[in-house]
C-alpha cells in the first residue's frame, strides 16, 4: 500500500513538472529569477532623503504602531480608516509634493495598497513607496 | 458524502492554482513576502505549486489517484498554514496568500480559518477514502 502510494504521489508531483516548465518557458524574460532591486513604484530611502522639504511621509501602518513610532513628520494613512484619515493627509498635501508611503517592512503590503488609492481616488501622481518600509528607516538611524 | 467532498476540494485547488498560474509574477512577491525562500526559488516554487494544485484538484474529482492527490494538498495545505503562523509570530504582516489575488485583503485570522478548514477536510477525505477498500484503490497503479 505504501509503496503503490507513494509512486501515484512520485507520478502527480512529475505531471505538474511538466505544465509548470512549459510555463515558465513561455514566460522566457518576463520575469526576473534574480531578486528585483526596486518595484516599479519603490524607492530607495537616500533618494527619498534627497528629495528634502518636498517629500511627504505617509504612515500606512495601524494606528498603534504609529502612535508607538514615527517618521517625524509623517501623516497617518491607513487602510482602516481610510475615509476618516484621507481629508487630514488631502489638507496638508499640496501640489509639487512627492508623497512617499511606509508600512513595517518591505514584507507588507499596506503601502503599495496605500499609494494606489491616492493614485486612483485622490487623483495624486508623484506616489512612491519607501522600499523596506519602516523596517529600513530604522536601519537608516544607526 | 466522500464524493460532494472531492468535488468541493477539488474545485477550490483548481480555482486557487488557476488564479495563482494565471499570476505566476505576483505569486513569487507573496512567496517573498514570508521571507523562507530566496527570491529565484520561490520563482522556481511560483510556476510549480500553482500547476501541482491544478493537477491534485483534478486528480481529486477524476481519477483514480485521488489518495495520492489528497496527501500531496494535505501537505502543501499544512506547510502554507505552518508557514502562515511562522510569518505572523516573526512579525511580518501578510495580506495575500493561497488564493491570490482574491485574498489580498484577508486577514491574519480568515486566512488560518480558511486553512484549517481546508486541511479538516482534505483529512476527512483521507480517513473516508482510505477506510473504504484502500487496498483496492492503491494496488491500481
Amino acid at each position: 500500500m505504501k509503496r503503490g502510494l507513494l509512486r501515484q504521489i512520485l507520478l502527480l508531483l512529475g505531471l505538474a513538472l511538466l505544465p509548470a516548465i512549459g510555463h515558465a518557458i513561455y514566460y522566457g524574460d518576463r520575469v526576473s529569477w534574480s531578486a528585483p532591486e526596486l518595484g516599479k513604484d519603490e524607492v530607495k530611502l537616500e533618494e527619498a532623503q534627497s528629495w528634502g522639504d518636498s517629500v511627504l511621509w505617509v504612515d500606512a501602518r495601524p494606528d498603534e504602531q504609529f502612535q508607538k513610532k514615527h517618521i517625524p513628520s509623517a501623516i497617518l494613512l491607513n487602510e482602516d480608516r481610510w475615509s476618516e484619515l484621507l481629508p487630514a493627509f488631502l489638507n496638508i498635501w499640496s501640489p509639487g509634493k512627492r508623497v512617499v508611503v511606509y508600512c513595517s517592512s518591505r514584507s507588507c503590503a499596506a503601502s503599495h495598497e496605500v499609494a494606489r488609492r491616492l493614485r486612483e481616488e485622490a487623483g495624486l501622481s508623484e506616489v512612491f513607496v519607501l522600499h523596506g518600509g519602516w523596517e529600513k528607516w530604522l536601519e537608516g538611524r544607526k | 458524502m466522500s464524493i460532494l467532498l472531492r468535488l468541493i476540494i477539488g474545485a477550490v485547488f483548481l480555482y486557487a492554482g488557476g488564479l495563482k498560474a494565471w499570476a505566476p509574477l505576483g505569486f513569487a512577491n507573496d512567496i517573498e513576502h514570508f521571507h523562507l525562500l530566496s527570491w529565484t526559488l520561490g520563482m522556481g516554487f511560483a510556476f510549480y505549486l500553482p500547476w501541482l494544485e491544478i493537477i491534485c484538484g483534478l486528480a481529486l474529482i477524476a481519477t483514480r489517484l485521488r489518495i495520492a492527490a489528497v496527501a500531496i494538498l494535505t501537505a502543501l495545505t499544512a506547510v502554507f498554514l505552518v508557514a502562515t503562523i511562522l510569518a505572523k509570530l516573526r512579525g511580518i504582516n501578510l495580506d495575500c496568500g493561497c488564493f491570490g489575488s482574491a485574498s489580498k485583503g484577508w486577514s491574519f485570522g480568515t486566512h488560518l480559518l480558511v486553512d484549517f478548514a481546508l486541511l479538516t477536510t482534505l483529512l476527512l477525505i483521507w480517513f473516508r477514502e482510505t477506510r473504504v477498500a484502500p487496498v483496492a484503490r492503491l494496488s491500481v497503479s
